[in-house]
């Protein structure tokens, strides 16, 4: 069972409670919520906040790829997974993803959420550009995509 | 034949716009391709180098939204994305 989406920001906000309403089920045991949110420092700058840009129906693509990759990597076959990522302005302390995972139990669970996480960072083309309490912004460094090509 | 190039990430300070169009000749490679926004940076940001290098190491992707190689020759009029390195999360 899988949810994706790109949020808009400007639409509605990322909420851990409406993935908790998604993973919740008494099929599983364990539960595991990630959030990432906007921290206020990077590489000794003062950030004042973070604009996402996303490639939306890639970034969809690769959540549904690493979730069904995970089938066989894994071994976790029975399994909720919510993840949602922000697009747009974010403040500080406001929540760019959630992943939320749900699995018979507590290792399964600690394991597919890490491997989502590590994956979209790898895999997902989200790019971020840093606002500075000096006016300046930058667009962040980054990783080439990994991915097949054709 | 016209191609539309939808920016992402750090290619859109190649324009107020949230894409680019160029005139490509038919079945022009992906490798072919950089070299033609190469010369437009360097005709529009004076060869300005970090753009340059946005270029080189950034990927493609098709209107299917598949990742493509190189070698891929762009065969009808279509819209690519330029895919600069990711760092979401």
């Amino acid at each position: 069972m899988l949810h994706t989406k790109v949020v808009d920001i400007k639409e509605k906000k990322l909420s851990i409670k409406e993935a908790e309403n998604f993973i919740s089920s008494s099929d599983f045991g364990a539960s595991i919520f990630f959030s990432g949110t906007v921290r206020n420092q990077n590489n000794d700058k003062s950030v004042v906040g973070i604009t996402y840009d996303s490639h939306d129906e890639l970034v969809i693509k690769s959540f549904e790829e690493i979730f069904n990759e995970s089938d066989k990597k894994l071994s976790v076959k029975n399994k909720a997974v919510f993840i949602e990522h922000a697009k747009g302005y974010l403040n500080l302390g406001e929540i760019s993803i959630i992943i939320a995972v749900a699995c018979k139990h507590r290792d399964e669970a600690y394991v597919l959420s890490r491997y989502i996480i590590e994956e979209i960072k790898k895999r997902s083309p989200i790019w971020k550009k840093e606002h500075y309490s000096d006016n300046e912004s930058n667009w962040l460094k980054g990783n080439p995509i990994l991915h097949e090509k054709i | 034949m016209k191609i539309t190039l939808e920016l992402f990430g750090s290619s859109r300070d190649f324009s107020n716009k949230d894409h680019l169009e160029f005139e490509i000749p038919n079945e022009c490679s992906i490798k072919d391709f950089r070299k033609v926004l190469s010369n437009f940076i360097d005709e529009n940001f004076e060869g300005n180098a970090v753009f340059k290098k946005i270029i080189d190491s950034s990927a493609f992707c098709s209107e299917k939204n598949e990742i493509i190689s190189d070698n891929y020759k762009i065969q009808k009029k279509q819209k690519i994305g330029i895919i600069p390195p990711i760092g979401g999360g």
